[in-house]
């Protein structure tokens, strides 16, 4: 086990077009992960997104897209200061890479930066980890939602 | 413990960690039940000088303990604080497998309705 960096590889039955616009696109991010997010999903693209609310201790973190070659690559950077440009050393890397596979697309994530950045940052993440309390809050949210959506070509 | 030094402790347990000698000695005084400067310099390509430096990192962020036995300190790993060490961050890779399954399942839905659309 590599101390410092976080791989996961899960096997999706949906297109890899599908898959990358949900890894990469913010009204998708904003379901599976942040409360809010916002960004244009094009490298070099500086945002943030938002934990909890606010105005009641809710954290606004900085996000910045590195990579987008749909549909096989995102990556994005997070957690370095706001007024700094996200670089190695002062943000987590976030890499989805994504392959066909059957019907379906393998996803493999990757998150490095944790060595470089000392232990506080990991404290940052488990703090983040569980906004949601699961799919039972998720669903109800999603379903309108899917059919309103277009995904690009 | 005040905020402050508690981040410092874990500060060090990270890099502590870190680092791929360390882990390997780790390893080491694990399956041979503790060890010295020497006996770990025997097993590693790495002189018996920065082993030593090494456990010394080890020592301040409480991963092994040293016992003063005959002519050299004897090292053991305490378990306590590599099992702490160890489920900081898989709690960070368990929040990561929560948001793999949501993608997974918003994806799925997405190509599900597409395909009703399409038959």
């Amino acid at each position: 086990m590599e101390f410092g960096t976080i791989e996961r590889e899960i096997y999706v039955a949906a297109s890899p077009e599908i898959v990358f616009e949900v890894v990469s696109s913010p009204d998708h991010l904003k379901q599976w992960w942040p409360d809010d997010a916002r960004y244009e999903a094009t490298p070099g693209s500086s945002g943030e997104i938002v934990f909890g609310d606010c105005d009641a201790g809710g954290a606004v973190v900085p996000f910045t897209v590195v990579d987008a070659r749909p549909p096989r690559t995102f990556s994005f950077r997070w957690t370095h200061p706001a007024d700094k440009v996200a670089a190695k050393g002062n943000s987590l890397l976030v890499t989805f890479d994504l392959s066909p596979s059957g019907d379906g697309t393998l996803l493999k994530m990757t998150e490095t930066g944790f060595r470089e950045m000392g232990w506080e940052v990991a404290v940052l993440e488990q703090q983040y980890q569980e906004h949601v309390t699961g799919w039972d809050f998720f669903l109800p949210r999603l379903l309108p939602y899917v059919a309103t959506l277009q995904v690009r070509p | 413990m005040s905020a402050a030094v508690t981040e410092k402790v874990d500060d060090d347990l990270w890099s502590a960690i870190g680092d791929p000698t360390r882990r390997r000695m780790l390893d080491l005084l694990l399956i041979d039940g503790g060890g010295t400067a020497t006996s770990l310099g025997q097993q590693l390509p790495v002189t018996r000088q920065a082993v030593a430096k090494h456990l010394g990192v080890l020592d301040r962020a409480g991963l092994v303990r040293a016992m003063p036995t005959g002519r050299e300190k004897r090292y053991l790993v305490d378990e306590a604080q590599l099992a702490r060490a160890v489920a900081q961050l898989s709690s960070v890779g368990s929040a990561w497998d929560a948001r793999l399954q949501r993608i997974k399942r918003i994806a799925e839905a997405i190509q599900r309705t597409q395909q009703d659309n399409n038959d």
